[in-house]
Parts: C-alpha cells; sequence; structure tokens
C-alpha cells in the first residue's frame, strides 16, 4: 500500500484488546434519558415539547437553531419530565415504541430531499467535533469534491467504536459512504484504516469484494489503505497527508484540497437516517478501562447516565480512579458520572490508578526538541511553551500556535513531564477572546464613526438648503447688487480633493465586504457595512458640500 | 476543565529529563576511560571533583535561591555539567582550578540565569573559558601520555607541586604543537622533526574514537540528534579540506584537525546540549555548522590552539536569531513565507 508520510507521531501503547475482544452488544434500555440541547457544534437546539408530553422514539424534541446547529430527538419512548435551560430529561415507559420517518431510496432522491432528510434526523460527526453531517454535505455547492475519505484509522488508544461498526456492518458502512459520495459529488472513495485491525480489514475487503459484483448499485470506485499504527493518523490532515498526499491550507477545511472526511460511525448513522427514516437516537460507545469487568463496546441510547452505563459493564468503585471521555490523548476527565453519553460520546475509559497514574510533578524544559519530532504539524512546541508562559501572543501567533491541533503527542513524549497542550489551548483561547474584545471595540469605533459622518451629512444638507433660501430671497428683493462680502472665500479645491478621496474610500469599502461576502458568504459582516455606510455619508456630505460651494461661486461670480 | 496529561499513559517507560543526563554521563565512560588510560588518574580526580564540587555549588545556590533542593539536585544536570567541565581540564589540575571553573559553570552561568532550562551559555563552557583566559599556564598543561598512577599525582590535586616540576609535566598537545611550529617550517619537516613524545598523537586518536563511540550511543539512544554533531563536524571538515588543499605545507590536515584536541569531544557532548543550542532541525545544522567554521578559523588563525570552548559560546548568542529565522512551515502553511496577521482587517 502506497502510504505517503505525515511528520512525528508516536505510537503509545494501543491498550485496545481490552475492549475489542467481545462483539457489539446492546446496552440495556436506560430508566431515564436526560439529553443535553448543545450535543454539536454551534448553537444549542430549542426545545419544542412540553412537559408531560408523551413522546415516542425518534420524535423530535428540540429544532436547531440557526446554521450551525442541529435537531435532537426521543432516545426512549415515555413522557417528557424536565426541560431546564440545557437539557430535556424523558422518563422511558419500557415500552421502547418507535416513530421513524418514511424511507428513501438515495439512488433515486434528489440531493434536497437527502440533505433535508440527514438535517431532520440531527446527524452530526460522530468522531468527535460533533459538525452537523447535513452542511458538510452541502460542501459540494461551494466547493468541488474528488475524494470522500472514510476515516477509519482510529488511532486513539483504547477506543474501538469504529472498529467493531466496521466488522458488523461493512455493506452498510460502504452504502453509506457511496451516499454520501453521491451527495457531494465525489468520484472515489478511499477507506485509511490502520494495520492494528485485522478483522475490521478483513470484514471490509469482503464487503467490497462483493460490491465489485453488483457494480451498477455501487458507482463510486472504493479503495481502501491499509497504514500502520502510528498516533495521530486519524487527525483529518495527517489521514489525508498519508492517503492522498495532499496539505490542506493552514486554516482551510479539507474541502479546500477537495476532499470530504467521514469517520464511519457517521456514515452508518446517515444510511439508517435516509434508508430507514431513524433519526439519530443511539451510538456505538466503547466501554473500557480496568475497572470495568465487562468491557467491550455498546450500542447506547443517548441521554443514558454514565453512571448507569458503567454499573451495567460492572465497574469496580472501589478501584475506579477517574472516568475519561474519549481517548486517553484528546479526551477529557469526567467530574461527574451523571453526565449523559451524547452525540459525540465515542469512549468511556473506567481507569483504575495503575492503569493510568496521576502525572508526576512538571521540571523545568531543557529544549530537548522530543516534542519537535514528535509533532505531525512540524510546530516548534518548545519555543510555543516558552512563549505562552510569557503570555507573548504576537510571537505565539508567528510561530504558527493556531496550526497546533492539540493531539498531545508534544506531552506524551516530554521528558518534563510539562502539560505543553494545555498550555496552548488556554494560549488559544485567550488570544480568540482578545480577538472578540477587538472587534467589539472596533466595532463600537465604526458605529460611532458612522454617526459623525450622518451628523456631519445632515449638517451639510442643512446649511445648503439654507444656502439655498438665502439666494432665492435675495434674488427676490433683487438685492444681488450687495455683493456678499460675509459669505467666506470657499476653497473650492480642498472641497473637491475631499470629495474624491471619499468616493475611494466608498470604493475601498465596497471591494472590502465584497470580497469578505465572497470568501465566507454565510457569515454576516455587519461591521464592513457599518464601514461602508459610513464612507457614503462622507461622500454624501462632501457631495453636498462641493455643490453648494460651486453654487456660491457661481453666484458670487455671475453678478 | 483541563485536558489529563497525555504521558499518563506509559509514566513508567518514559525517559524524563534525569535519565538524559545519566544517560550522557553514561556515555562518556569510554571518552573518559581512554583518557585515564593515556593520561593517568589525573582525568578521574578531575570529573570526580568537578562533579562533587558541581553538587555542592548547586545546592547553595538553590538554598540561597530558596528552591526545593531534591527535585534539582537528582535530575543530574549538575553532576553532568562538572564532568564535563573535568573531562576537558588537563590532568594536572589542582582542586582550586576546579572549583573555580565549576563555580564559573553553575553559578554564574546556569543558577544566576534562573536555573536548569534557562541559561543562554553551555555553562561547562564558560567555565572551561574563564579558566582558559584566567589561569593559561595551568590549562596549557597537558602532559604527554604518562603513566596510570603518577607519581605526582596527589601533589597535582592539591596543587602544591613545584614550578620546576610543573615545567617538567608539560607538554604541548598536537594542536598546540603545531600551532606554534615557526612560519617557515613545512609541515613535513615539522612531523619530520618528531616534535612530540612517542605515542602522542596516537593517544589523541584514540581519545578522539572513544568519545567518538560515546557519541554514536547517544545519537542510538536518540538521546542528543545528529544535527549538531554532524554538521560541526562537516563543516570542521570542509574548512580544513580547504585550507589544506590551497598549501599543505602549513595547514593540518582535516583528519588531524578531528582527531585531536576538542573536535570529537565537543561535537556529541558539548555542543549538543538542548538548552543552550538552537531549537529547530535547520537551526541546529546552522548552529553547528557555524561552530565548526569558527573553530577551524580560531585554530588557525587565532591565538588559542583549540576554539572549542570560543566557538560554541559565540554560536550560544546567535541562537536568538537562528530561532527565529529558521521556524518550520508547518504543514498546510502557504510555502511563501509570510506572516499572516490574524484579527488585522484590510
Amino acid at each position: 500500500m502506497p502510504a505517503y508520510e505525515f511528520p512525528g507521531g508516536i505510537t503509545p501503547p494501543e491498550r485496545k484488546d481490552r475492549s475489542n475482544q467481545s462483539p457489539l452488544r446492546n446496552a440495556a434500555l436506560p430508566t431515564q434519558v436526560t439529553l443535553p440541547l448543545k450535543q454539536h457544534s454551534g448553537n444549542p437546539a430549542i426545545p419544542c415539547v412540553a412537559i408531560d408530553d408523551r413522546v415516542q422514539v425518534g420524535s423530535l424534541i428540540a429544532q436547531r437553531d440557526g446554521m450551525v446547529s442541529s435537531n435532537l430527538h426521543a432516545s426512549v419512548s415515555g413522557t417528557v419530565t424536565h426541560i431546564s435551560e440545557n437539557a430535556i430529561t424523558i422518563d422511558a415507559d419500557g415500552l421502547d415504541r418507535w416513530q421513524v420517518l418514511p424511507s428513501l431510496d438515495w439512488r433515486s432522491e434528489d440531493h434536497q430531499t437527502i440533505i433535508a432528510r440527514l438535517d431532520s434526523c440531527g446527524l452530526v460527526g460522530l468522531g468527535g467535533a460533533g459538525f452537523p453531517a447535513y452542511i458538510k454535505a452541502q460542501i459540494a455547492d461551494h466547493h468541488r469534491i474528488d475524494t470522500l475519505v472514510v476515516n477509519a484509522a482510529e488511532c486513539e488508544p483504547y477506543i474501538t467504536a469504529d472498529d467493531l461498526a466496521l466488522r458488523r456492518y461493512p455493506t452498510d458502512i460502504m452504502e453509506g459512504a457511496q451516499m454520501v459520495a453521491r451527495l457531494c459529488g465525489a468520484h472515489q472513495i478511499v477507506v485509511g484504516i490502520e494495520d492494528n485491525k485485522p478483522e475490521a480489514i478483513h470484514a471490509l475487503r469482503e464487503a467490497l469484494s462483493h460490491f465489485q459484483k453488483s457494480d451498477c448499485q455501487h458507482p463510486v470506485s472504493i479503495t481502501m489503505k491499509v497504514i500502520e499504527t502510528r498516533y495521530p493518523s486519524g487527525g483529518e490532515r495527517q489521514l489525508i497527508k498519508k492517503l492522498l498526499n495532499l496539505d490542506v491550507p493552514s486554516g482551510g477545511l479539507p474541502a479546500d484540497v477537495g476532499v470530504l472526511c467521514h469517520n464511519p460511525g457517521t456514515l452508518l448513522a446517515a444510511l439508517y437516517a435516509v434508508r430507514d427514516g431513524k433519526p439519530l437516537v443511539e451510538r456505538i460507545v466503547t466501554l473500557t478501562g480496568d475497572a470495568i469487568s465487562k468491557p467491550g463496546n455498546y450500542w447506547v441510547r443517548l441521554g443514558t447516565s454514565v453512571e448507569t452505563l458503567l454499573q451495567q459493564v460492572g465497574v469496580a468503585n472501589q478501584q475506579l480512579h477517574q472516568v475519561i471521555v474519549g481517548g486517553p490523548m484528546m479526551g477529557l476527565p469526567l467530574s461527574t458520572l451523571d453526565a449523559p453519553v451524547i452525540k459525540t460520546t465515542n469512549c468511556l475509559i473506567a481507569a483504575t490508578r495503575e492503569e493510568l497514574p496521576p502525572t508526576p510533578s512538571e521540571s523545568p524544559c531543557i529544549r530537548c526538541g522530543a516534542c519537535e519530532s514528535a509533532c505531525p504539524v512540524q510546530l516548534l512546541p518548545q519555543q510555543l511553551h516558552w512563549y505562552a508562559r510569557a503570555e507573548n501572543d504576537g510571537t505565539l501567533e508567528k510561530l504558527h500556535l493556531f496550526d497546533c491541533i492539540e493531539c498531545g503527542a508534544c506531552s506524551y513524549v516530554c521528558p518534563s513531564y510539562i502539560p505543553l497542550v494545555q498550555e496552548y489551548r488556554s494560549a488559544k483561547q485567550r488570544i480568540r477572546i482578545k480577538r472578540i474584545e477587538t472587534a467589539k471595540a472596533d466595532h463600537a469605533k465604526h458605529r460611532f464613526e458612522f454617526r459623525q459622518a450622518r451628523l456631519a451629512r445632515e449638517d451639510a444638507e442643512k446649511q445648503a438648503r439654507r444656502q439655498a433660501r438665502q439666494a432665492q430671497s435675495r434674488q427676490m428683493s433683487g438685492s444681488s447688487k450687495v455683493a456678499d462680502s460675509a459669505t467666506p472665500v470657499v476653497d473650492l479645491r480642498s472641497l473637491r480633493i475631499a470629495q474624491t478621496a471619499a468616493k475611494a474610500a466608498v470604493r475601498k469599502a465596497e471591494k472590502t465586504l465584497a470580497r469578505a461576502a465572497a470568501q465566507d458568504p454565510s457569515q454576516r459582516h455587519d461591521d464592513l457595512e457599518t464601514q461602508l455606510a459610513t464612507a457614503q455619508e462622507n461622500l454624501k456630505a462632501a457631495d453636498t458640500r462641493l455643490a453648494e460651494a460651486r453654487a456660491t461661486m457661481a453666484q458670487q461670480e455671475s453678478p | 476543565m483541563s485536558m489529563m496529561h497525555a504521558s499518563q499513559l506509559t509514566t513508567k517507560s518514559l525517559t524524563p529529563t534525569a535519565h538524559l543526563m545519566r544517560w550522557v554521563i553514561v556515555a562518556t565512560v569510554p571518552g573518559l576511560a581512554a583518557m585515564t588510560f593515556y593520561f593517568g588518574l589525573g582525568v578521574i580526580s578531575n570529573v570526580l571533583l568537578a562533579a562533587l564540587f558541581a553538587l555542592g555549588a548547586e545546592a547553595l545556590v538553590l538554598k540561597l535561591r530558596q528552591r526545593p533542593l531534591q527535585p534539582a539536585l537528582r535530575d543530574s544536570s549538575a553532576v553532568l555539567t562538572g564532568v564535563l567541565l573535568g573531562a576537558s581540564l588537563p590532568p594536572a589540575s589542582p582542586w582550586w582550578l576546579i572549583g573555580i571553573g565549576v563555580i564559573a559553570a553553575i553559578v554564574v552561568a546556569k543558577q544566576l540565569y534562573g536555573g536548569l532550562g534557562q541559561n543562554p551559555f553551555n555553562p561547562a563552557m564558560v567555565g572551561y573559558a574563564l579558566l582558559l583566559v584566567s589561569f593559561p599556564t595551568y590549562m596549557t598543561l597537558w602532559s604527554p601520555p604518562q603513566p596510570f598512577i603518577s607519581e605526582n599525582l596527589w601533589p597535582q590535586i592539591t596543587g602544591t607541586l613545584s614550578a620546576s616540576t610543573l615545567d617538567a609535566l608539560s607538554g604541548a598537545t598536537p594542536l598546540d604543537a603545531f600551532k606554534h611550529k615557526g612560519e617557515t617550517v613545512l609541515a613535513s619537516e615539522f612531523w619530520a622533526s618528531q616534535p612530540l613524545p612517542e605515542g602522542t598523537l596516537n593517544a589523541w586518536r584514540n581519545i578522539a574514537l572513544a568519545w567518538l563511540a560515546g557519541g554514536l550511543l547517544l545519537i542510538a539512544k536518540r538521546i542528543i540528534s545528529w544535527h549538531i554533531p554532524a554538521s560541526m563536524l562537516a563543516s570542521m571538515a570542509v574548512l580544513a579540506t580547504l585550507f589544506y588543499a590551497s598549501d599543505p605545507s602549513h595547514f593540518a590536515s582535516p583528519l588531524f584537525h578531528l582527531t585531536t584536541g576538542a573536535a570529537m569531544f565537543g561535537a556529541f557532548f558539548i555542543v549538543t546540549d538542548p538548552v543552550s543550542a538552537a531549537t529547530s532541525r535547520r537551526g541546529k545544522l546552522l548552529f553547528g555548522a557555524g561552530i565548526g567554521a569558527l573553530v577551524m578559523i580560531i585554530r588557525t588563525f587565532g591565538g588559542y590552539p583549540d576554539a572549542v570552548a570560543f566557538a560554541v559560546l559565540l554560536m550560544n548568542l546567535c541562537v536568538p536569531l537562528l530561532d527565529i529565522y529558521t521556524v518550520p512551515r508547518p504543514t498546510g502553511q502557504p510555502k511563501s513565507q509570510q506572516h499572516v496577521k490574524h484579527g488585522d482587517s484590510p
């Protein structure tokens, strides 16, 4: 398999065999679910049910708010018992009655219908970021997509959810990939998978050879590339480099190089949403860690509390040291076991103290460069560390802090146990807040300038009207002989210059706004519009003053 | 909410700072053994004394700075500085000379700048350079190969050796001898006159090979990267070849330059000190090449026969600049290095 290299990377212990030994199972139906309104990137959804409403599995309970947001559905049948600012609680009736949408045939339906279905089913990326899937499907409107990459690398230690999904549903996942490829107009599908999942690779191979026999059903060619196991090959940018030898531009999207990335779980859920009309109400979660006795992968209803789930798989409370959501490299420790499983929960690690011991205390950086050779983006982590401590934000940006993908490889190799990634995260956060504040201040300034310009324009117009009235009255009284010596000598030239400058300013503001709008049509550009309006007001004022001055001149000369 | 630390995954198999330091100390064993073999126990006494002084000095300053002693002393960085300084001193160095060198290295060059990781200059070389300019008589006191246990060992250490014995003991190093051979003497005549005591050249060559072996061990263990030693030795070799090719009768051969003096020891153990070296890979290559070039220039045209210490310190000065101009292009950044200003409206 030809694979290209991304720089750096590490090979931490995998510890995947703790959860990939047993088949995929269903977790018990929860008696109560708590469904947070924000389970995705973007705005929280808005509840559309009331307390005591009866719901079925798949009933819409909250609607998306705005573009980047996602619908939310009941994951059990029962009664809505509590609606708070953040979440909706449903008590299950144990009947598990489903309410599904009509089935669609993705091969014959038009794109809009399918995209609308993905939207209404509340589908988001199940890999971790939770980006609404319907927006991703619309990407073909703005970008030409050549390749759909199925990100089956699953490079984080412990996690085996995609592995088990691929073993169990290889044909469904590939069909989902075909559907998404059709939606975005991709010509090929490339599956990237790490070589530590032999069973999934085998299952995929069989599914693919089966596909080749029925070509017409699956028009887009699928290739599978088995890559060596190295963290973070499952990072979007790293995987695209590895499979296609393309560099996603800094600050850009895979779509900028004609690629769309989806993980297998998302494709499976997308197919179920379209083919079976099933909204996103359950997902596969890896339950693992030394503190539980029945590790494995489970279909879990969204909203099930972590505690209930762990009890089902036999958690030893005395040994439990911490629960981590996600993988050990990029995941977060849970502060409470009350937390529910949400759309982006791919793994829960119930770890003992021996398994994931606390980090030893940090010692000074000796600039050994281990982090630099581990960094998959070729940053200089030790320099970033230095400037992050000093809060030298300018230099941090010059050192490309915002290219950091927060994979944690640097922290992992650091011999001084410096929590490098946390430092970068908080530095990024600090810089973002600063930018927002600057933008706010700019906005206020621009609004003030607009007001000034409007007042100036009104002033100029008022004066022009007064002048006109005076001129008229003078003509009426026929006292034109009285040379109006009181009129100030007008400087026509400087007024003309002012008018030209104002015109240029308007043109510049128009251009800036047009460029910004073309680059990012989904965004609003209030501030730039204010700036344009200011420039226009200034131009009007300049025009009025010039016209008035010309009129005065003409009057003075004509008699 | 803070992210867990990823190294929780494998705390035990990791190589923490102290292990790195200890590995470097282990890698000095072949070189030190070879030096001891040729120059006697004075080498060992130098290293032991310097290491002890270094620990003491570090502890003293930490106490004055009211910092915890344990972690800093246990990371072995002070001991390593002592070992490296001790290894670069002539075998007959008296205790007070070692003490002054160590104080300059640990107290001034390291702790006064903020301790481990903060020093802009290589501490061992600061100590060495200070001694070299302040006590030239003692610092050039390289004896020819001598028996394992010299009868003067104790007086040497205590510094009570009489001046006449001292003179009798000292001999020129090959670099020194060649440097002062006189303008008119041709290289061939110089070598024909057997200017050095029997076996001196051979001793230096074998010591260099032993340092090389230790250095290769460090590279194999990934304790140091190959960039700095390779570029330093390469730049020395290139310049030496150029000089030699232009006038073989007056300039020494590249092999001579690489195998005598501190070239090998410096390339693998001194210039690779990560704290005071450049950080990016390109920066490291330039840093090493700069040191190699300076060494050759000072050796050939300067006043000192060996120049590694001065070259290292001079290049330490350039590190901030190198670090700024050799930032690598992250994956996905445009090829032309335009610094994109964020949050700047056009």
